[in-house]
């Protein structure tokens, strides 16, 4: 039996209304009081089917103007479809375009009495509550300051500990995790993952694939208003990206988060500077890359190893967090991963290794060092990796009679 | 497969939407209006200087003009034999009328003044609307029955047996209010200037309805029309009660019932007729 749905939306579509001229307002006022559907209007969402079951983890990815945040406010609620059938189960808490329904004019502490009275919180709850939302948002003093004086990562902050604890069955957030710093996006990040083991149900909407593959189990790519792939997290964020690359070759390095908190400050390949002259190995060979990273306040980073072709494409990523393994402190703020990639399976060609840096949690890129990497043979074999394969003899390929 | 992304509105197309959510439940609501309403009475305190005081100075600043213009000036008397004086004739008929029209005025911002929290967080969007006439009318109720207590100050005695029954009288005028005020505040989301035409219009129907003066001084034609001005009926039932120390008459006063409740149903039926498509005009 599986898990009872939360979200269910069948052939969900909506369309904006066209308003450029002032007499469209009131042509849709009257359009609208007669029983019609108003005036024209523009599609941004189509025929969507997305089911949601308790203990789920979905992600919604796509470019921008896809329909993603449209759709969440449609499940919240705060839209209403043109078309199509939606069914909502259970409390969902929200978090779109965070801190948004706070109002500036009120200190903070009152805000966030409204904010829970709006998710159902009662008064008694609200009272119960209120250390827990405030020892959460930690902006000290400012609490009794009207949220205009608020900086917008506070706001964040507040908007975030509200819903943290409205004990949502459904949680709901839009980009929440670029906002805030470092400090506070790793504990919403916590907090999620503690949430979602608890058996919570997460919707959310991020640009970062990292953040979609680590907080989400399924994902649902939105193109162009439309459902384009569904399923498992890794097979649609990589179609996604897949589909990101072809349209726009290699134009974009990952952005990088402020440098110097964390930063590779050097990388060995096979035991040669990665800075020096580009290493040759052969195809097969066993490389051995080693990293040195830097970190403030003895907060262990995270290292991560990246494969890419002569044109940024992505071969292999892997991090120390991933595979669960520690880096090795080695000095004051300075640290250590090695690792190796026995038989080198890369096919010969033109390659990159890079060394990133990433904080402890392994949310934000701080660094990264490039070094070439040429994989010299003479195989014929075709793409980018030698995948292990084995043909199968004559008397094998019979079918048993 | 889907087929094309096709315009939502096809002539004749049928809007087949269906949406079903856990409901949010009165005992929300209710929670959500007592916010509002706190709120919005805190927000007009915390930002005057008058503070508490408010709700008597305001009415009692624009008593004092009126009845200097009209007693010194116009040199206005109520009509009849034992007639009240000016002052009291007006202030009970002037309050009502200005929990009245404020908490219309007020209300028909009310979401557009909220629009980021209803675009952000799902709630019953009626509930801001009513918190203001809800607010308004508390704060003047209570401005009301401080003064008609001190009413022997500027004349007569008021007949203070019936405040309970002037209370109820008030009470119909504020669901009167609602009516408008659910409505205004809708088509205010579509047609932003409607509130200065509001403010206008409230202006004119306060010269319109029988405050100023009484309706008996008024000449036979016109008083026709002047009851059908929907506060025409309060004006006269709360000088009954507080001056003259009499009920108001049955019919009317069951018509005036019948006035307040229709146009709270047509206001709550137009409200919700707009209220799936305010986050679209937003």
């Amino acid at each position: 039996m599986s898990a009872p749905l939360l979200v269910e939306a069948r052939g969900l579509g909506k369309a904006y209304p066209k308003v450029s001229r002032r007499a469209d307002r009131l042509q849709a006022l009257l359009s609208l009081l007669a029983g019609g559907h108003g005036t024209q209007r523009v599609p941004v969402l189509a025929d969507v089917d997305l089911d949601v079951r308790r203990g789920e983890s979905v992600g919604l990815v796509g470019e921008n103007g896809a329909g993603k945040s449209t759709l969440l406010k449609l499940i919240t609620g705060v839209l209403t479809p043109s078309t199509g059938q939606l069914r909502v189960h259970g409390r969902i808490g929200a978090l779109l375009e965070l801190g948004a329904g706070f109002n500036p004019e009120y200190t903070g502490r009152e805000n966030v009495a409204m904010a829970a009275a709006l998710y159902g919180l009662s008064a008694d709850e609200i009272r119960a509550r209120m250390d827990d939302i405030l020892a959460f948002a930690d902006i000290g003093d400012y609490i009794n300051e009207p949220v205009k004086h608020y900086s917008s990562g506070m706001v964040v902050r507040l908007g975030f500990a509200v819903v943290a604890n409205s004990m949502p069955d459904l949680l709901i957030t839009d980009e929440v995790l670029a906002v805030g710093d470092e400090n506070f996006q790793k504990k919403c990040v916590r907090w999620i993952e503690q949430y979602l083991d608890q058996g919570g149900t997460l919707l959310l909407v991020s640009h970062s694939m990292y953040h979609v593959q680590k907080l989400c189990r399924q994902a649902c790519w939105l193109h162009h208003g439309r459902v384009q792939a569904q399923g498992d997290v890794f097979d649609v964020t990589q179609a996604y990206l897949a589909h990101n690359e072809r349209k726009g070759a290699g134009d974009a390095a990952p952005a990088l988060a402020n440098r110097g908190e964390f930063a590779v400050l050097g990388m060995n390949l096979n035991g040669h500077d990665a800075r020096g002259a580009p290493l040759q190995v052969e195809s097969g060979d066993d490389l051995r890359v080693e990293i040195e990273l830097h970190s403030r306040e003895g907060r262990e980073p995270v290292c991560m190893v990246g494969v890419v072709r002569a044109d940024g494409s992505g071969v292999y990523g892997v991090s120390t967090e991933m595979d669960g393994v520690p880096v090795a402190r080695c000095g004051e703020d300075r640290y250590r991963a090695v690792v190796e990639f026995p038989r080198l399976a890369l096919l010969p060609g033109q390659y990159a290794i890079r060394g990133l840096a990433l904080d402890p949690e392994g949310v934000r890129l701080f660094d990264t060092l490039e070094a070439v990497l040429t994989v010299r043979g003479h195989s014929r074999e075709s793409g980018v990796v030698r995948l292990a394969h084995r043909w199968l003899g004559v008397d094998e390929t019979e079918t048993p009679a | 497969m889907a087929s094309d992304i096709q315009p939502a509105t096809q002539p004749g197309a049928p809007a087949r939407v269906t949406i079903a959510r856990a409901d949010v439940g009165l005992s929300h609501a209710w929670r959500l209006f007592r916010h509002f309403f706190v709120r919005e009475l805190r927000n007009r305190f915390l930002g005057s200087f008058s503070g508490g005081l408010w709700a008597l100075i305001q009415p009692l600043v624009q008593l004092a003009i009126y009845s200097f213009v009209f007693v010194y000036i116009f040199k206005a008397r109520v009509p009849g034999a034992d007639a009240p004086g000016y002052v009291p004739f007006l202030l009970v008929a002037l309050w009502p009328w200005t929990a009245f029209s404020e908490s219309i005025s007020r209300a028909t911002t009310a979401i557009v003044d909220n629009a980021g929290l209803i675009g952000k967080v799902a709630m019953p969007r009626s509930v801001p609307v009513l918190a203001v006439v809800a607010s308004s009318f508390a704060l003047h109720t209570f401005g009301f029955v401080a003064i008609v207590l001190v009413m022997p100050l500027f004349g007569d005695p008021a007949h203070l047996a019936w405040l309970p029954l002037v209370l109820l009288v008030q009470s119909m005028l504020m669901l009167l209010a609602a009516g408008f005020a659910l409505a205004l505040s809708a088509m205010q989301v579509f047609v932003r200037d409607l509130v200065q035409v509001v403010t206008q219009v409230l202006m004119l129907a306060m010269f319109a309805a029988p405050i100023f003066y009484a309706r008996a001084a008024m000449p036979e034609w016109a008083r026709g029309w002047i009851d059908l001005h929907p506060f025409t009926w309060y004006a006269r039932a709360m000088r009954d009660m507080l001056l003259h120390g009499h009920a108001p008459a049955l019919v009317p006063s069951l018509v005036a019932l019948l006035v307040a409740l229709v146009l709270l149903g047509v206001g709550s039926w137009l409200f919700h007729r707009l209220d799936p498509h305010f986050e679209d005009f937003l």
